[in-house]
């Protein structure tokens, strides 16, 4: 009893300070982690096999953690070594490819495909968002399509707010469509043994039919807002051209393979058995070898406050588990669904969206992953439909509102830096319509295709 | 080419520190940054701020924003930093100017032409001052200096390590109530001018 008090504590206290922002996340994590191992796991539990466990370091000295040959049924408890290393590698090689101006020369090249036309711009913007973010995390999809929407922006003379909140909730949808796309998908799919394909399949099918609707709802309400001012004429020798965009030709053509090699790989990883961690490794490997020359500054640029946010918080989390809190809030949602699979799925969905509408969305996906194996265990129900259902809900709802997901942030503060400050009403307005449409079409989609 | 001058002036709600900013701004025939500075940032950058003009000097909600890799959601921040990127471009120009709170004793601490003062005022003048200028009793003056005060401190503590109002970070805090209005100013020119030679 005492170690699940105290592992509730430091939990709901993780959530107020990560909210309240007064000390960095990744700290807060840390030293509520470093509790969890004192508190619950020692004085609570007196169990060192729980702290262990929950520390998982075994598993990276495992073939699986790195090759698997056969079906795995994944692993939830404590540090997601393999989501750690995963990311790290991937932000590697996002690195590199920025490095080159990758991502600049794309967004340029794409705009001059479509000669600089507003609404050609808009929706190909959005299509660029959702699949750029499919592969790259949503940060830096953002990071730099904002600030090429904005520069094509005050030369075209068009409002930069409605592409730019356009191409938010698109690299949120992007995010969801695969495993690697948002934190929450690696998290799930890592934890419960889901490949790339799966989620392609599965998500990736909910979020291409969400992209045609989502397309067709902000063309409507922004069709008025993105007309250019065609009262001067427009100098586009002032715009870059997509080549002179690119930093280092040799680099730019080698960062290509390695992105379309990680691609393949990330499609492949069922049949070939390589491990997502192993993926990882190898991207973030040969994106150093070959720019070998700018290693340690890549390697610097890396983002270690998310890593070590990941590692306590997967001790923290693995505190609720190991005391079986989250059984009995698994029991309290079977309970109230009544055993009843669409229920259910309608619980975990919206309460995924709103909750990560507002809180980080990373903790919460952590959460509900030994929730929804508890439910699927107790009430027979499909765990990899609870699991697109969390990934779903967790993925979409952060776009409802500025601070749902990280996408948002980084969108509002380059668009506001810029002078072209957005409001939380003005945002709302315009994106929860869209998160709640988006939420509603996958419920039903999992409704018809599943149940 | 004049020697480049900037004064930063912190100011306790009724202490006519405005209006000292202003005089100050006059006399030595340079442009004054307060509320006008959204005006100017929007000209620059062909964008319209009117509906942010609420925003301007407030702290930041910690409740409605979130910070990812040092960027904020929050319009309060970043309405802040472009008055503050604003102002470095001034100060990088070499232009002289006097620019009314905003944290402006902070962010242009590094060059070495500006000159920061706060002002204060004794109690009993700021709500005679506060009435007097908008017709206000004196529960009302009151009430709106403690509200004001609250406001500034919040804002400015929100985005600065030194308090607001803490002689430590400014260059001289000085109380307008002892010489009034132009005998501050006065004073200040002397002292502007000395540190100038």
């Amino acid at each position: 009893m005492f170690a699940q008090v105290v592992a509730i504590i430091i939990f709901i206290a993780m959530f107020v300070f990560i909210v309240s922002e007064i000390v960095e996340r990744h700290v807060v994590s840390l030293i509520c982690a470093l509790l969890t191992i004192v508190f619950v796991f020692g004085l609570g539990m007196h169990s060192m096999s729980a702290i262990l466990e929950t520390l998982n370091l075994r598993s990276i000295f495992t073939t699986e953690f790195w090759y698997l040959s056969g079906e795995t049924s994944g692993s939830s408890t404590g540090i997601n070594w393999e989501t750690i290393l995963f990311i790290f590698g991937m932000m590697v090689m996002v690195e590199g490819m920025a490095r080159v101006g990758f991502f600049r020369w794309l967004c340029m090249r794409i705009a001059r495909l479509v000669k600089y036309q507003v609404i050609p711009l808009f929706i190909t913007f959005m299509i660029l968002s959702t699949i750029l973010a499919m592969f790259i995390d949503s940060i830096t999809v953002i990071l730099f399509l904002a600030a090429v929407t904005i520069e094509l922006a005050q030369l075209l003379k068009f409002n930069p707010i409605p592409m730019i909140l356009s191409e938010i909730f698109c690299a949120n949808l992007g995010g969801s469509a695969t495993m690697c796309g948002d934190p929450p998908n690696i998290i799930i799919g890592t934890s419960l043994g889901y490949s790339f394909t799966d989620f392609v399949t599965n998500t990736g099918v909910i979020a291409a039919v969400s992209l045609i609707a989502v397309l067709l709802y902000f063309y409507l309400i922004f069709r008025k807002e993105l007309r250019a001012d065609v009262s001067e004429p427009v100098d586009y020798s002032s715009l870059p051209t997509p080549e002179s965009t690119i930093t280092d030709k040799k680099g730019f053509a080698v960062s290509c393979v390695i992105f379309a090699a990680a691609i393949a790989l990330l499609v492949t990883h069922a049949q070939t058995g390589l491990t997502v961690s192993t993926i990882g490794c190898i991207v973030a490997a040969a994106t150093l070898i070959t720019s070998w020359k700018y290693a340690v500054d890549l390697l610097k640029k890396v983002d270690y406050n998310t890593l070590l946010f990941f590692i306590g918080l997967f001790v923290v989390i693995g505190g609720l588990e190991q005391t079986g809190i989250l059984e009995i809030m698994a029991a309290f949602i079977g309970r109230i669904s009544g055993g009843n699979v669409m229920v259910m799925v309608a619980i975990i969905i919206w309460l995924s969206a709103v909750v990560s509408a507002f809180v980080d969305n990373i903790p919460f996906a952590t959460t509900m992953i030994p929730i929804i194996k508890s439910l699927s265990t107790t009430y027979g129900v499909d765990l990899s439909m609870l699991a697109w259902t969390l990934a779903m809900g967790t993925d979409i709802g952060g776009s409802a509102t500025p601070i749902g997901a990280s996408a948002n942030v980084v969108g509002i503060a380059t668009a506001s830096r810029e002078g072209y400050v957005i409001k939380w009403g003005q945002y709302c307005k315009k994106m929860m319509p869209a998160t709640v449409m988006v939420v509603l079409i996958a419920m039903l989609f999992i409704y018809f295709r599943y149940l | 080419m004049e020697k480049q001058l900037i004064i930063s002036v912190g100011r306790e709600y009724g202490s006519g520190g405005h209006e000292i900013a202003e005089k100050l701004s006059k006399h030595y025939g340079i442009q004054l940054f307060d509320h006008n500075l959204l005006d100017e940032i929007a000209a620059k950058k062909n964008v319209k701020m009117d509906h942010l003009k609420e925003l301007d000097e407030r702290h930041k909600n910690l409740l409605s924003s979130r910070t990812v890799r040092g960027l904020s959601n929050s319009p309060e921040e970043n309405l802040l930093y472009l008055q503050f990127d604003f102002l470095r471009d001034k100060a990088d120009a070499g232009e002289s100017f006097v620019i009314v709170g905003r944290c402006s004793e902070t962010i242009l601490k590094q060059y070495d032409s500006m000159v920061s003062i706060f002002i204060l005022g004794d109690r009993d003048k700021r709500i005679e001052r506060i009435m007097r200028l908008y017709h206000l009793t004196e529960s009302q003056a009151v009430k709106k200096i403690r509200e004001k005060d609250i406001q500034r401190r919040r804002y400015h503590n929100s985005f600065c390590v030194r308090r607001w109002g803490d002689c430590r970070n400014y260059d001289i805090s000085l109380n307008s109530s002892r010489l009034g209005i132009d005998g501050t100013v006065k004073l200040l020119t002397e002292y502007i001018d000395s540190r100038r030679k």
